[in-house]
C-alpha cells in the first residue's frame, strides 16, 4: 500500500513537472466582427498558433461591445476585470480620450526595444511620433481607405459612372434621385458612418492639405476654405439628395438601404466587406471610386489608422500582452491575415505578393496606393469628437448650416486646447 | 424563570424590568442587527454620493489621473453649457410624457381589461409581457420600427393609404423625444395597469350600485367613483412613473444616443456622454448632483401633492 501510495506521489509530481511552470490567460478585445464564422475562423487559428508557440498560455477572446467613441473600451478597462490587450478602432482622435484618462500604456519604448518601429510604415511611425509629443500609445493593425461604394450592376444598366469633377457628381446625384432611388446612404447615428461622407465631402471641397492645416490648427474649421464641405453637406440635404429622415440611421440602417439596392452609392472603408459578407451581398457587384473633386489630388480616399492594438494600464498580463502584439506583426501572421477570405483591410506596412483576397479591396488597395487623405473622426482631439458627429447629425436634419455648424466646431476646439 | 407570570403575558413594562431585555439592551441588539445593512448602505449608496460630491470640486480626467481641487468651476461650466440646459428641459419633458402616456395608457388599459370576465387573464399578461423585456432590447425594436425606409410603422402607413403621415421618426427634432418616449412608456405601462388593476378590485361595489340608483351614467360613475376611488394608487402611480422616467437612459442611448443634435439629449445620457466617452467626471459629478437635486424637488412636490389629496 505505501509503495502504491509513493509511486503515485511520484507519477503527481512528474506531471506536475512536465506541465508549465503556471498557467497564463491573456483576455484580449476582439475584432468587431469576431462572431461572424470567417472571422472567428481566422481568428481562432491565430489564437491556436499562439498558444501553440507559447505553450501554457490561454487566449480568451472577449467580444467587443463597443469602441471608444461609445465610451464601451473605458468602461472595460475602468472595471479592473477588462481586457489585457485591446484591438479597436482608433486614431489620434480615440486615443487622445484613453491617453488623457491614463488608461493605457505609453508603448514608445516597444517599438525601440521590440523592433515595432521597423514592421510599420516609415511615414506612419512618424505620423505617431507626432501625435503626443513623441510618446506612443498605439500600435496600428489596420488603416482605413474610405471613398465610394457603388452597385456595378445598378451603375451598368442606367449608364451611370463615378464622375471627375464636383458638378458632374451632383448631376450623377440628380440623375439617381430621379430614378427613384436615394442617391447616397448616410447613418450618422453611429459616430464612425457620419464621419465617413463628411470626411470625404470635407477634402473634396478643401483638399487634403487645407483638412490637414485644419486638424493641426493652423486654420480655423470655420474658415471658409475648410467650412466648403459643411457646406456641400448642407446643399445636398436641401436638394434632397441625402434625406433628413437619414439622420435617424445608424450603420446598420445605412448599410441596409445600400445592400437592398435602395440606395446607389454609400462612403465606407475596406471593413465594409465584412458587413457585406454578413448581407449576404455579392462582393464581385460592389465597386469602389475616391469621392471626385474638382481640386488636383484631392479625389483620393480619406482614412488613417482604423485600427490599433492597445494596452490597458491595469492588464493582468502586460507582458503576454506585448508578446501577443509581437506575433501578430510578424511576418506569418500579417500574410496569414491578408490573404485570408475574412481580410477586410489595409496593412500598416507592405506586404510583398499579396493577392486581395476580393476584386473590391484590390481597388481599395490601387486607390489607396497613393497615399490616404484625412478623415478627421479619427484626428480630431477627443473633446471636440462629439461636437462634431453632431454637427453632422445638425447639418442632415436641417437644424443647422454648415457655416454654424463648422463655428460650433472650432469653438470647441479652441475650448480643447 | 424570569417573566413568568402564569398563564397571562406579563405587561411590557413588567417584562422589561424583569430584565428579558432593556431599550438600552433592544437598541443595541438592533443596531448590530442592522450593521451589515448599514455597512453595505455606507459603502454603496453614501460613500459614492460622497466621491460624487468630492468629485465635482475637482478636475479629473478619470480613471488613475489625479484629481486637481478647482473649486466651483465645474459648476460654472455646467451653468454656460447649453447641452445641460437642453438636456434638462428635455428630461422634465421626458417625465411628463412618461408619466402622461405610461401612467395614461395603464390607467386606459386597467378600466377597459377589468371589465372583462373570460379574457382578462390573457389580456393582462399579453399587456404585461413588454414589462419582461429590457429597455435596450426594446430600444433596439422600436429603433427598426422606426426605421424611415424599412420601419413597420411607416411600411404600414403607405399600406393603409396614409403615406402622407410618414415621419422621421427619430430624425424630427420636434419628434424624436416623444417617438423615443413611446417606446420607453411601452415598456413600462404594464406595470402600472396592473396596479390600477388591483386599486379597481379595492373599490367598493356598492358604490356603483349607489350611483346607479341615482341615475349615474357610466363616465359619471368614472368620475365620482372610480377616479376617486383609485386616488391612493394613482398617487403611487405617479411617483413610481416619475422614478422610472428619471432613469430614462436605455431607450434613448440604444434609439438616438441624445440626437439628432441634441434633441433628444437627457441629463442621464448627457452624464454618460461626459463621463465614459469624454471622460469628464468632473462636470458629470456636477449634473448627477443636479440630478440627485431634482430628485429631491420632485419628491417633495410630489409628497405635499399627495399629503393634500388625501386630507
Amino acid at each position: 500500500m505505501l509503495k502504491f501510495l509513493a509511486r503515485g506521489t511520484a507519477l503527481a509530481a512528474m506531471i506536475a513537472a512536465s506541465s508549465p511552470a503556471h498557467a497564463e490567460t491573456l483576455k484580449m478585445w476582439g475584432p468587431e466582427q469576431i462572431t461572424e464564422p470567417l472571422v472567428a475562423q481566422l481568428w481562432n487559428g491565430i489564437k491556436a498558433d499562439f498558444e501553440k508557440a507559447n505553450p501554457g498560455v490561454t487566449v480568451e477572446f472577449m467580444p467587443p461591445t463597443g469602441t471608444i467613441s461609445n465610451g464601451a473600451v473605458q468602461a472595460a478597462i475602468q472595471s479592473d476585470a477588462g481586457p489585457d490587450v485591446i484591438l479597436t478602432n482608433s486614431g489620434i482622435g480615440r486615443v487622445s480620450v484613453v491617453k488623457n484618462a491614463k488608461q493605457v500604456m505609453p508603448l514608445t519604448e516597444q517599438y525601440e526595444k521590440r523592433g515595432w518601429k521597423d514592421e510599420i510604415y516609415p511615414w506612419l511611425y512618424t505620423e505617431l511620433k507626432g501625435q503626443f509629443g513623441g510618446e506612443i500609445y498605439e500600435v496600428p493593425d489596420g488603416l482605413d481607405a474610405l471613398g465610394i461604394w457603388y452597385h456595378k450592376d445598378l451603375f451598368e444598366q442606367a449608364g451611370w459612372k463615378i464622375p471627375a469633377t464636383w458638378a458632374e457628381f451632383e448631376t450623377l446625384m440628380k440623375s439617381i434621385e430621379q430614378s427613384g432611388l436615394q442617391p447616397i446612404a448616410i447613418g450618422p447615428r453611429t459616430p464612425g458612418s457620419a464621419g465617413h461622407l463628411f470626411g470625404n465631402l470635407l477634402q473634396s471641397a478643401s483638399g487634403k492639405d487645407v483638412i490637414g492645416k485644419a486638424l493641426r490648427r493652423e486654420i480655423a474649421f470655420s474658415d471658409p476654405s475648410v467650412a466648403a464641405g459643411a457646406i456641400r453637406l448642407q446643399k445636398l440635404v436641401e436638394a434632397g439628395y441625402i434625406k433628413k429622415e437619414m439622420a435617424g440611421l445608424d450603420l446598420d440602417g445605412a448599410s441596409r438601404l445600400w445592400f437592398n439596392k435602395r440606395a446607389a452609392m454609400f462612403v465606407a472603408g475596406p471593413w465594409f466587406t465584412a458587413n457585406a459578407r454578413k448581407a449576404g451581398y455579392d462582393l464581385a457587384n460592389a465597386g469602389y471610386a475616391p469621392m471626385p473633386s474638382d481640386i488636383k489630388g484631392a479625389d483620393i480616399p480619406t482614412g488613417g489608422v482604423g485600427w490599433s492594438w492597445l494596452v490597458p494600464v491595469n492588464s493582468k498580463q502586460p507582458e503576454l500582452a506585448m508578446k501577443w502584439i509581437d506575433f501578430m506583426l510578424s511576418d506569418a501572421v500579417m500574410k496569414k491575415r491578408a490573404q485570408d477570405p475574412a481580410s477586410t483591410m489595409i496593412y500598416p506596412r507592405e506586404i510583398p505578393g499579396v493577392e486581395p483576397p476580393t476584386p473590391v479591396l484590390k481597388d481599395i488597395f490601387a486607390a489607396a496606393a497613393g497615399g490616404v487623405g484625412y478623415n478627421p473622426s479619427v484626428y480630431l482631439p477627443g473633446p471636440v469628437l462629439d461636437t462634431y458627429f453632431q454637427v453632422i447629425q445638425g447639418l442632415i436634419s436641417g437644424q443647422i448650416g454648415g457655416e454654424d455648424g463648422m463655428k460650433q466646431i472650432q469653438a470647441k476646439m479652441i475650448e480643447a486646447k | 424563570m424570569a417573566g413568568h407570570t402564569g398563564g397571562k403575558p406579563a405587561p411590557m413594562s413588567k417584562r422589561r424590568a424583569a430584565g428579558s431585555a432593556s431599550p438600552d439592551g433592544d437598541a443595541g441588539t438592533a443596531f448590530w442587527l442592522m450593521a451589515p445593512a448599514l455597512a453595505l448602505y455606507a459603502l454603496f449608496t453614501l460613500l459614492p454620493i460622497a466621491a460624487t460630491f468630492w468629485l465635482s470640486f475637482n478636475s479629473s480626467a478619470g480613471f488613475n489621473t489625479s484629481a486637481s481641487f478647482v473649486g466651483v468651476d465645474n459648476y460654472a461650466k455646467a451653468a454656460q453649457d447649453p447641452i445641460v440646459w437642453k438636456s434638462l428641459g428635455h428630461t422634465f419633458i421626458w417625465l411628463a410624457y412618461h408619466v402622461v402616456m405610461a401612467g395614461g395608457l395603464g390607467l386606459l388599459l386597467a378600466l377597459a381589461v377589468s371589465r372583462l370576465k373570460i379574457t382578462q387573464v390573457f389580456f393582462r399578461t399579453a399587456f404585461f409581457l413588454p414589462h419582461l423585456v429590457s429597455l435596450a432590447v426594446v430600444g433596439v425594436i422600436w429603433a427598426n420600427i422606426y426605421d424611415p425606409f424599412f420601419g413597420l410603422l411607416n411600411t404600414a402607413l403607405t399600406r393603409i393609404g396614409l403615406g402622407a403621415f410618414t415621419q422621421g421618426w427619430l430624425s424630427d427634432p420636434a419628434l424624436v423625444l416623444f417617438s423615443v418616449n413611446v417606446a420607453s412608456s411601452w415598456q413600462g405601462f404594464g406595470l402600472y395597469m396592473l396596479l390600477f388593476i388591483a386599486g379597481l378590485q379595492n373599490i367598493d361595489h356598492s358604490l356603483y350600485d349607489a350611483a346607479e340608483v341615482d341615475g349615474a351614467n357610466a363616465f359619471q360613475k368614472l368620475i365620482y367613483v372610480t377616479l376617486p376611488g383609485l386616488r391612493e394608487v394613482m398617487t403611487f402611480v405617479v411617483s413610481l412613473a416619475m422614478i422610472n422616467g428619471l432613469k430614462g437612459f436605455a431607450t434613448v442611448f440604444v434609439m438616438t444616443n441624445g440626437g439628432p443634435f441634441y434633441q433628444s439629449e437627457l441629463i442621464t445620457t448627457y452624464i454618460y456622454r461626459l463621463a465614459f466617452q469624454s471622460q469628464d467626471h468632473g462636470l458629470a459629478a456636477v449634473l448627477c448632483i443636479l440630478l440627485s437635486l431634482l430628485a429631491i424637488a420632485i419628491t417633495i412636490v410630489f409628497n405635499r401633492w399627495r399629503a393634500r389629496l388625501s386630507q
